[in-house]
């Protein structure tokens, strides 16, 4: 039985003239997994949203064409009852839970559903069970990590049994670990649940999925089982996907497989030498901290950090491990009643450790998570003079107009900056934030949700400005980004950074703190280094 | 004539007025103070145990209490239970925190109705003729504009400082509600007195967004800063940059918090909510001792008020003379 038939399927949103998404024909068979990926803002969510029923029930727009589960039609039935069908895992566990106790919070779906005590009580120990919560369900929602937050709404939404489940880029914000315990559900659920998994990294999801399908332009361009993928490799790259390295490399040299292992020994037999990016080490050392923060009496953060002039020093490891705390503590941004800092910070050889976050401003940029938060102008442009006209720099219009330029914002320059899309944003938030005339930014997840052509640009970005003697301290989660644009990486652990070293270094033992090593790195081990 | 000393005494009593509150709620009490005392955190003591509908009750007890009696039982009422704050997790700093927070309502509303107060409404509510009062302070001919009245006298002064306990005792009660309930027991609570679950559900998103805001609105003010927003001036001005800063950071907190508000819609009705007109409850939430310990209090509070106001200390409401 199909459990999604999409046929002639057209939505345009509210006051847009092209539609958003065309669907002539697709479906889902009932226990399929699949994974649904493309670039930002080509479609996916829009179809997420037309099977689950948001699409026309919450988000207005026109709509036409059939969508069906297990044989009903979406438009014939009300929300709550496309719920009992299809459950959704959205991808920022934060903005999901909603409810203080984790008990509460699994059983918010069944209860609304007016089920019988004892049936709820069955549905909340068995999500419990499946991911595996017993160890903290006690524990309140707000002290969870990213991880363990993500694992809470996912047995929330296993709670309501749907015969089908989305799942909207679930690991975007949470580390490695948190990561395979997601995808082990997605594995031991495979056969009795119809899976759509949304998301950008395809070499993450694709051991866990049968078909691939690829959205570009809100039209289904490509719909191939797994095994058929690697023949189109090139439709992906046109399409801006970030695809596995070792299946261009398996495409280009005929093998059969993919597994990266076997593709670098192939590689190495034909010959070709895989290049490196060059690490950038050497320089002077600018900032060095030695960070000591407690929270009641407790140590959250002990740790010596230093980076180097030109140099890109990425903050890897588990979450909770206290990496954002540290980044936080080197801004001076944490609550000073709350978290004791006895920190030593030198940037440039200017003692910084008494000095707030309004004096270390001068010397240090920060790009927060949740970078919209800097956006306090009307315009691009103002946003980017902002900071160097309050700082009262007579020649703030020309470092602003260099940003501008560098950056590719010159046609946005009077656009409201909150009005641009998530990757022009951020680059907003890159500019302006360097206008500050500091050359060492401190960058916190700065990938996470973006698609493989803003995370490609933002590396060459980061790329460019170390040359210009910009340093940057970013602390992430993805591994890839980290072996190719990063020069140093710092796992960190406990509040400590317990090991340092050149990417190839530490990828060599990083999974062990939960660091997963990236293919790119798979396939140059033991090669010989040839720069191309 | 107006002379130049009166004049500068004038903007520094009208300054003092605007900054004293803000200085309070932004410097000493802080953004983070106010996450502290606005959100529910996990403790074994009395309150902690008092369902909530209990707790509303009492809220809603106290501000009509306040409201009807005369002005020292609405004290009494503030300080009695800003007192018992310190059986809450970190009680010491609640008190000093719901403290700040009550002088700061206090001086906002001493010095909001006071300047404005017709005398002659003053002289209703007091029972006292208009002159008998004691004028304090000219202003400048030019603040009645700023819609001041001629004179500050003694009398509005006393007028008003009545008038703040009535928001004081409010504010410390509503207080209590939030730092010892979940969310979750207060919808319970607020189904079991049928409101509207869409009613409900905001309250419930807005009590598990509070903390957020707080923090996002934190962040965006303290980037602000460190981008050199009120960089070059005295640090005893911080309370106004902070303000300054707070007003621009209005707009991308309201925004990043929507995009979210957003998801919450769709975690929410992706899990049937409003599926039928009302809900089951796996957690029950009975009625133990301390809830009916607790309800006779609010009872003998009723009568003690009640007594008080057949006494004639029931003279706090306007005109009721």
């Amino acid at each position: 039985m199909k459990a999604i038939e999409i046929k002639n399927l057209s939505f345009t949103y509210f006051g847009d003239e092209k539609p958003a998404l065309t669907v002539d024909d697709f479906y889902v068979n009932e226990g399929e997994s699949i994974l649904l990926t493309g670039r930002s803002g080509s479609g996916k969510s829009t179809l997420v949203n037309c099977i689950n029923g948001i699409i026309p029930n919450v988000i207005s727009g026109n709509i036409t064409g059939s969508v069906k589960l297990m044989g009903k039609e979406v438009r014939d039935m009300r929300l709550p009852d496309v719920a009992k069908i299809v459950g959704t895992l959205l991808q920022d566990p934060e903005r999901q839970v909603m409810n203080y106790g984790i008990v509460d919070e699994i059983a918010f779906g069944p209860e609304n559903l007016k089920m019988p005590r004892e049936e709820i009580e069955r549905r909340v120990k068995k999500a419990i069970e499946t991911m595996g919560l017993e160890a903290f369900v006690d524990r309140e929602t707000t002290k969870l990590s990213g991880g363990e937050l993500q694992r809470v709404a996912l047995a929330s939404v296993i709670a309501m049994e749907p015969a089908i489940m989305i799942l909207d880029e679930p690991t975007s914000n949470i580390d490695p670990e948190g990561t395979e315990k997601i995808f082990k559900f997605i594995q031991s659920n495979k056969e009795h649940m119809t899976q759509i998994i949304v998301e950008h990294k395809v070499e993450r999801a694709l051991p866990f999925v049968d078909r691939v399908v690829v959205i570009d332009n809100g039209k289904i361009i490509l719909d191939v089982s797994k095994e058929h993928l690697m023949r189109d490799v090139e439709v992906l790259l046109n399409a801006g996907i970030e695809i596995p390295e070792e299946y261009i490399y398996a495409k280009r040299l005929n093998l059969e497989t993919v597994d990266p292992d076997t593709v670098r020994e192939r590689i190495r037999e034909y010959g070709i030498h895989l290049s490196r990016r060059e690490r950038n080490n050497g320089g002077e050392r600018i900032l060095t901290g030695k960070i000591n923060i407690e929270v009641e009496g407790r140590q959250i953060v002990n740790t010596e950090i230093n980076l180097k002039k030109g140099q890109v020093y990425c903050i890897m490891g588990k979450n909770g491990a206290g990496k954002t705390t540290l980044i936080k503590g080197l801004m001076d941004f944490l609550d000073r009643k709350r978290f004791k800092n006895n920190s030593e910070l030198f940037i440039e050889g200017e003692d910084l450790s008494d000095k707030d976050y309004v004096i270390r401003g001068r010397k240090i940029a920060y790009l927060p998570q949740s970078f919209d938060l800097m956006l306090v102008n009307k315009t691009v442009e103002s946003e980017i003079y902002y900071s160097a006209k309050h700082r009262r720099m007579p020649e703030f219009k020309k470092i602003g107009d260099e940003l501008i330029e560098m950056f590719s914002l010159e046609e946005k320059r009077q656009t409201d900056p909150l009005m641009l899309s998530t990757g022009q944003r951020r680059r907003v938030c890159m500019a302006a934030a360097l206008a500050s005339s500091a050359h060492i930014m401190l960058m916190d997840e700065p990938t996470s949700g973006q698609d493989f052509m803003n995370k490609k640009i933002l590396g060459e970005e980061i790329h460019n400005l170390c040359k210009k003697g910009f340093s940057f301290l970013i602390v992430t989660h993805d591994s890839r980004f980290a072996y190719r644009y990063g020069d140093y990486i710092g796992i960190m652990e406990k509040g400590k950074i317990i090991h340092e070293g050149e990417p190839d270094e530490i990828f060599r033992f990083s999974s062990q703190y939960g660091v997963i090593e990236p293919s790119d790195y798979v396939l140059r081990i033991d090669q010989k280094e040839v720069l191309s | 004539m107006y002379g130049i000393v009166d004049t500068i005494i004038s903007w520094l009593l009208f300054i003092f007025g605007v900054s004293i509150p803000f200085y309070l709620i932004l410097g000493a009490i802080g953004i983070s103070g106010f996450r502290e005392i606005t959100s529910y955190e996990k403790y074994d003591s009395f309150y902690y145990n008092v369902n909530a509908s209990v707790k509303i009750l009492l809220s809603l007890v106290i501000v009509m209490i306040a409201a009807f009696s005369i002005w020292w039982i609405g004290a009494i009422i503030t300080f009695a239970f800003l007192a018992s704050y310190i059986t809450l997790k970190n009680g010491l700093r609640k008190v000093y925190l719901a403290g700040l927070l009550v002088l700061s309502t206090i001086i906002g509303t001493v010095w909001g109705y006071a300047p404005y107060e017709p005398l002659s409404i003053v002289s209703m509510a007091l029972n006292t003729p208009v002159s008998h009062f004691t004028t304090i302070w000219t202003w400048p001919p030019y603040f009645s504009i700023l819609g001041y009245e001629h004179t500050l006298t003694l009398q509005s002064l006393y007028y008003s400082f009545q008038i703040s306990f009535r928001f004081s005792a409010a504010i410390v009660a509503s207080l209590l509600l939030v730092m010892t309930n979940t969310p979750a027991q207060i919808i319970k609570t607020l189904s079991r007195f049928k409101i509207p679950d869409p009613i409900i559900f905001s309250l419930v998103v807005a009590m598990k967004t509070v903390p957020a805001v707080f923090e996002s609105f934190d962040t965006s003010i303290k980037i602000s800063m460190m981008r050199g927003y009120g960089g070059n001036k005295p640090k005893f001005l911080r309370p106004f940059i902070i303000l300054g800063a707070a007003i621009g950071s209005i707009v991308p907190t309201i925004v990043h918090l929507l995009r979210g508000a957003k998801d919450i819609g769709i975690s929410a009705d992706t899990r049937a909510f409003r599926a039928y007109p009302s809900r089951t409850y796996f957690m029950l939430t009975p009625f133990k001792r301390e809830d009916y310990f607790f309800l006779g209090f609010i009872f003998a509070i009723v009568i003690m008020a009640a007594v008080a106001i057949m006494m004639g200390f029931g003279r706090a409401i306007p005109y009721l003379t």
